[in-house]
């Protein structure tokens, strides 16, 4: 198995930061740095064994073919050939196996710690951050550090360690001759880098287009309607022939780089080794070297030279890989909102009185969303906020979970301080709907069960269900509670939703609970039902609604009116009435729309 | 990455013969270039052998001979060698590349025409996401198979054919140890890769679920931190994770495995070799070059036997792909011109449903026996439920699917003796999903009229409403819409959908839902733009808002499938009956909406009825 110890699965990334990048992602690698450095080691031996072949071909021609001065058997000899072989193989593997443990390793440690980073970072961070940008981030830039060091930082070893050990060999061998092999090194090495570059700057403006012809065909496929509708086909079709080409035509360009950079890169290679082919046979020739060296020469400088070729691949792919460190520690770098920072644990339940006392907030210093805002309820009582959007309904629900803490001010729950709790408990004690809650794509039933924290039985769920009126909707679907939601499930329209979060809280259990109230969306029968389930889910619990008309907060207990983030009027239905208002005004309003429906209903007939 | 989902999809990829013919026949274009290349790689791979004979030959015919007139001659041929051998590769690299790139080409422009064809029925059961990976994924493989992979095998076959070839010339007895030790090596090497590609199969699944769970954590953060679901989630997470690690690491070690056993296999072929000389010194069989062309010939061949190797593990892979695209090729478009079916210039005239039934799926009939006349110039309102079948009679009405039982006639034809295009062209349709291309607003309007002058454009946009607000923006008519429209609010889009309808200047107008969430405000400005564009032409609309529905001539009322109640505004209010409902409810969240108090002063005026 692998080190999962403590100290490599517990390691907090935030400390694999650096301004060096290269230092960063060896930090990164921590608890598989002893690994990574037997990977590079185990290159060295197999470069190693394979130099040894050559050797020992050297040996064997002049020892054994030209003269008879060997001392070993035959056979001896050939199983030290098989033997070598062996030995380079296993060392091969064995790095190959260390670097793939290191890669793999920090790699599940990196996803993993994304991942938790992510559902951890506040709020405010997730408001202000593209979706797309992140999950691309969390895989191709994530995959390109994979790279780096299952590939290229192990390749970069590996040519290099190739380089050192066969040059060593032959300085041995003869130090003239090895120099000489050499001198077109920093040629091959500089075309490579050069060609590199190309090919990576050719290969992107290929993907490019490929996004290009990606989105076009998407468009074309989801719009099929569209392109019926007015007959288009003919336009979509010259549409798409242009994206098509010019995929083939930089297609082309990319392929045009390598069919120059191939020949070109041999025929260097080609003439350094032809120039030392030269060079060691006239040296043999006048007997400054033996036949055996030639041999062993002519073996090992192909392993010098054309090797070579390749680094320039590895050398511009490890530049991209840094630049991925970059943007995954920018995401690694944000700050964490702690979920049990609280002092205070209550002993019991909590029972859910709450008091406001001039709460003020802010998400940046500029704008003060929240002023002065104060009011009490009790336990079990039902608050109801309105206003239009942005007055600030919303955000003085976000405080009571700490999605977001006060500026300023207090706020009380049952007595104690709002923030000594941690978030963690609040949050397991605040139930909340939205108007149109995200599902995840996972069953039906997973989806009522979703961060309820425990084994729910299935009667308990079709119970739930049943009290947010969903029951029956559930069992029309092809697998009942088992179907699928999304992409390659049932589509659930948004007043479903919303009832499923109903029912998912209802299994919850909360305290306190904040509703959102608009039906907009649904049909007549729907609304009632909806309604209804809502009703039972108040029941005994301290609620927040966010309201958007009249009729579903007459039985509140307070109504708060906001706007601009302050409170303009307070009171109950029957108390906002008798002062005049924004409050008297809607009511009034209402019964305006019920004269006038009256009276159109009459004059049409 | 919808396209990750559908990528390994319906794994088959059996030899068959068919599919070779029909590759071939996408190759018989450009007969020359495959041609080309394979001169060229024939060319390169005999050379790639030479090389190592002529190694051979310094040492035997130069050095032990002590001969630099012959070295110098042998090294002459090798340089001119190099440089052949340079050319060739620029040819078959070129060749091979470029070829790659026309054959994609051609089979996504295959693919892309036949799509056009196809009908809705086809969409409607067909994910974008699956069509999306055959023309993206599925080309790329069968078009590397019939390149690179035709290259690599002929390589590779060649150079094992002129090394055996060359390593008989020098020793017989040597060579068929070689010969021995080939099959063995060819099978490993295959057993391996075929594993290889296995996990790699499984990493790439692990992996679109590895995205799609990020997608989930970032899209969802709201309701998991409201829920406390971190921790669950995590540990979800960490099974995947650990799945990934798991999978690559076994194909990593694979991959690590495979050279080196493939090495030893060969390195006993090698001590054979040696084991085999030593006893034969002296008997002048074998010369020292021998002895180094039969190692450099062992160690080479093991880059084709590779090569090979990979190729058939692929193959299967491929093929499947070939299949699959060859099937979306042959799939035959259900709604298609009869033979013989006209243009009658124009498709004024009364529209006759005749009995029509229709269904999507078996047994769930969504139009039942359906008798309608609509009067050439008559406005009719389709109101109702959602799922009642008021879409599916536009859909009918367009001709996106077909009557299953009765029929349709429009001036007297029945509409399936029409051809398409005659239907389609004079039919313009506003979708409530308004689906806007990537380019400018200008172009999106232009779509309805591509010949379209900006005056006709700005005319169009003018009674559809939408000029005010495109008019506002910093570019006007020349500002990008984004990728599907992202950049503008759905209302917008719905309003250049309804220009572009309006551009076309169409004989009879459907809109479904087609200003739902257009602004009461904006609305009430497009009124008169409505009236102006219903005039004289037969409109169909499905709407919900009251403006829209009164302005009817009739009113539908469409549910389970039938016309539950038909008659003017007036009276089917008297009817007190669905109508009447639907109205009322309607009526009251209109008012609401429009007497919204908090809106700003300037939308909170209520609208004249």
């Amino acid at each position: 198995m692998f080190h999962n110890s403590k100290g490599i699965s517990d390691f907090d990334l935030r400390n694999a930061n650096s301004s060096n990048r290269l230092l960063g992602l060896w930090r990164l690698m921590r608890g598989y740095q002893w690994d990574y450095i037997f990977a590079t080691l185990m290159q060295g031996l197999s470069a190693y064994s394979k130099t040894a072949t050559y050797l020992l071909l050297s040996y064997f021609v002049d020892h054994y073919i030209l003269a008879s001065t060997g001392k070993y058997p035959v056979w001896l000899i050939a199983l030290a050939f098989v033997a070598a072989a062996a030995f380079q193989g296993f060392f091969t593997f064995l790095s190959g196996r260390s670097a793939a443990r290191t890669a793999e390793g920090t790699i599940e440690r990196l996803r993993n710690y994304l991942y938790d980073h992510l559902q951890h970072l506040p709020f405010a961070y997730h408001a202000e951050t593209d979706t797309g940008e992140l999950i691309q981030r969390c895989t191709s830039d994530v995959d390109a550090l994979r790279r780096f060091y299952n590939d290229q930082a192990i390749g970069v070893g590996r040519i290099v360690l190739l380089f050192l050990v066969n040059f060593v060999a032959l300085l041995q061998l003869n130090v003239k001759l090895a120099l000489y092999s050499v001198v077109a090194v920093p040629v091959i090495v500089v075309t490579s880098v050069y060609f590199f570059k190309k090919v990576s700057a050719a290969y992107e403006s290929y993907q490019e287009q490929d996004a290009v012809l990606s989105t076009t065909l998407q468009e074309n496929l989801s719009g099929v309607r569209v392109v019926k509708a007015f007959a288009r086909q003919p336009h979509e079709i010259e549409k798409f022939e242009r994206t098509n080409w010019e995929k083939y035509l930089r297609g082309k360009k990319l392929l045009t780089i390598h069919s120059l950079f191939w020949p070109i890169s041999d025929t260097i290679c080609g003439f350094q080794m032809l120039a030392g082919f030269m060079l060691g046979a006239l040296m043999t020739i006048r007997g400054e070297i033996t036949v055996g060296n030639y041999l062993a020469y002519a073996g090992l400088v192909v392993w010098i030279i054309f090797p070579l070729r390749g680094l320039g691949r590895l050398i511009v792919e490890m530049s991209n890989g840094l630049v991925s460190y970059d943007r995954v520690f920018k995401i690694i770098k944000e700050i964490r909102e702690p979920l049990d920072d609280g002092s205070y644990q209550p002993k019991t339940d909590i029972r859910g009185e709450i008091v406001f006392d001039h709460v003020n907030f802010e998400y940046t210093q500029q704008e003060q969303v929240l002023h002065d805002v104060s009011f009490k309820i009790e336990a079990g009582k039902v608050v109801a906020l309105l206003g239009s959007t942005g007055s600030g309904k919303t955000t003085l629900v976000n405080l009571l979970p700490r999605f977001y803490d006060y500026t300023s001010g207090k706020i009380l729950l049952d007595g104690h301080e709002l923030n000594t709790y941690s978030r963690r408990y609040l949050r397991k004690h605040i139930g909340i709907v939205e108007q149109e809650p995200f599902l995840f794509s996972r069953s039906i039933r997973d989806n009522i069960t979703y961060g309820v924290g425990r084994d729910v039985p299935q009667e308990e769920v079709e119970q739930a269900a049943r009290m947010a009126a969903i029951h029956d909707v559930i069992l029309s679907f092809p697998e009942g509670y088992r179907t699928l939601v999304g992409e390659r499930g049932v589509t659930v329209s948004g007043g479903q939703k919303q009832r499923l979060a109903i029912a998912r809280t209802l299994l919850k259990n909360p305290c306190i609970l904040i509703l959102d109230d608009s039906t907009s969306s649904v049909d007549t029968e729907t609304e009632a039902q909806i309604r209804m389930a809502m009703q039972s889910l108040m029941k005994d619990r301290t609620t927040f609604i966010i309201a958007h008309r009249i009729q579903s907060i007459m039985n509140a207990d307070l109504i708060l009116v906001m706007e601009n983030g302050r409170i303009i009027q307070r009171g109950t239905h029957q108390s906002l009435l008798k002062e005049a208002g924004v409050y008297k005004q809607i009511y009034e309003i209402q019964t305006r729309i019920e004269n006038e429906l009256e009276e159109e209903l009459s004059s049409a007939v | 990455m919808p396209s990750d989902f559908y990528e390994e999809e319906e794994f088959q990829g059996q030899l068959n013969g068919n599919v070779f013919k029909r590759i071939g026949g996408l190759m018989r274009p450009h007969w020359r270039w495959v041609t080309g290349f394979l001169i060229a790689v024939i060319l390169v791979s005999i050379l790639d052998a030479y090389f190592t004979y002529l190694s051979k030959q310094i040492i035997d015919e130069g050095i032990l001979a002590g001969d630099t007139a012959a070295l110098q001659r042998i090294l002459i041929q090798y340089g001119t060698m190099i440089i052949i051998q340079a050319v060739a590769v620029f040819a078959f690299v070129y060749l091979v590349g470029v070829l790659g790139e026309k054959v994609r080409y051609d089979m996504r422009q295959m693919l892309f025409n036949h799509l056009q064809k196809l009908s809705l029925s086809y969409y409607s059961r067909t994910p974008v996401g699956w069509i999306m990976s055959r023309v993206t994924n599925d080309t790329e493989r069968v078009a590397d198979l019939v390149t690179w992979g035709l290259l690599d095998s002929t390589w590779g076959v060649i150079n094992i054919i002129t090394a055996m070839g060359f390593m008989f010339a020098i020793n017989w007895q040597l060579a068929l140890i070689v010969l021995a030790v080939l099959p063995i090596l060819l099978y490993v090497a295959y057993e391996f890769r075929k594993r290889i590609l296995d996990q790699f199969r499984k990493v790439r699944k692990v992996n679109s679920k590895i995205t799609a769970s990020y997608n989930e954590n970032i899209s969802g953060v709201r309701v998991i931190k409201a829920l406390g679901r971190e921790d669950e989630n995590l540990n979800e997470f960490k099974v995947l994770s650990s799945d990934m690690r798991r999978f690559g690491y076994r194909a990593a070690w694979l991959s690590a495995l495979f050279l080196p056993s493939v090495q030893i296999i060969s390195a006993f072929a090698l001590g054979g070799i040696i084991w085999y000389s030593g006893a034969h010194v002296g008997t002048a069989l074998l010369t020292v070059g021998s002895i180094q062309a039969f190692v450099s010939y062992m160690t080479s061949i093991l880059w084709p036997i590779q090569d090979l190797a990979r190729v058939f593990a692929e193959m299967q892979r491929s093929l499947a792909s070939a299949e699959r695209i060859f099937s979306l090729v042959d799939t035959p478009p259900e709604i298609k011109d009869k033979p013989g079916a006209i243009d009658p210039g124009t498709i004024q005239g009364d529209i006759h449903f005749e009995h029509l039934s229709f269904w999507y799926e078996d047994e769930m009939p969504v139009i039942k026996d359906l008798n309608l006349t609509i009067r050439r110039g008559e406005t009719i309102a389709l109101v109702g439920s959602t799922g009642g079948g008021k879409t599916t009679i536009v859909n009918l009405l367009c001709r996106f699917y077909e009557p299953k039982r009765g029929r349709i006639l429009i001036g007297n034809h029945d509409y399936t003796d029409l051809s398409l295009q005659s239907i389609q062209s004079r039919i313009g349709v506003v979708l409530q999903t308004p689906h806007l291309f990537s380019g400018t607003i200008r172009d999106n309007i232009a779509y309805g009229r591509l010949n379209a002058t900006p005056e006709e454009i700005e005319r169009a946009a003018r009674l559809a409403g939408a000029h005010r607000f495109i008019s506002n923006l910093e570019k006007g008519y020349d500002e990008e819409v984004g990728e599907g429209g992202v950049l503008l609010s759905v209302g917008q889009k719905q309003l250049i959908s309804l220009a572009r309808a309006v551009l076309s200047d169409p004989e009879i107008f459907i809109m479904d839902e087609a200003t739902s969430s257009v602004d009461t405000l904006t609305e009430a400005a497009i009124q008169k733009g409505m009236d102006a564009i219903m005039r004289g032409r037969t409109s169909i609309i499905i709407a919900h808002r009251l403006s829209t529905i009164k302005r009817a001539s009739r009113i539908l009322v469409i549910e389970d499938g039938q016309i539950a109640e038909m008659g003017t505004h007036a009276e089917l209010l008297k009817l007190k009956g669905k109508y009447y409902n639907l109205y009322t409810r309607q009526f009251r969240f209109e008012r609401e909406d429009a007497y919204d108090v908090f809106k700003d002063a300037a939308a909170a005026q209520p609208l004249e009825g």
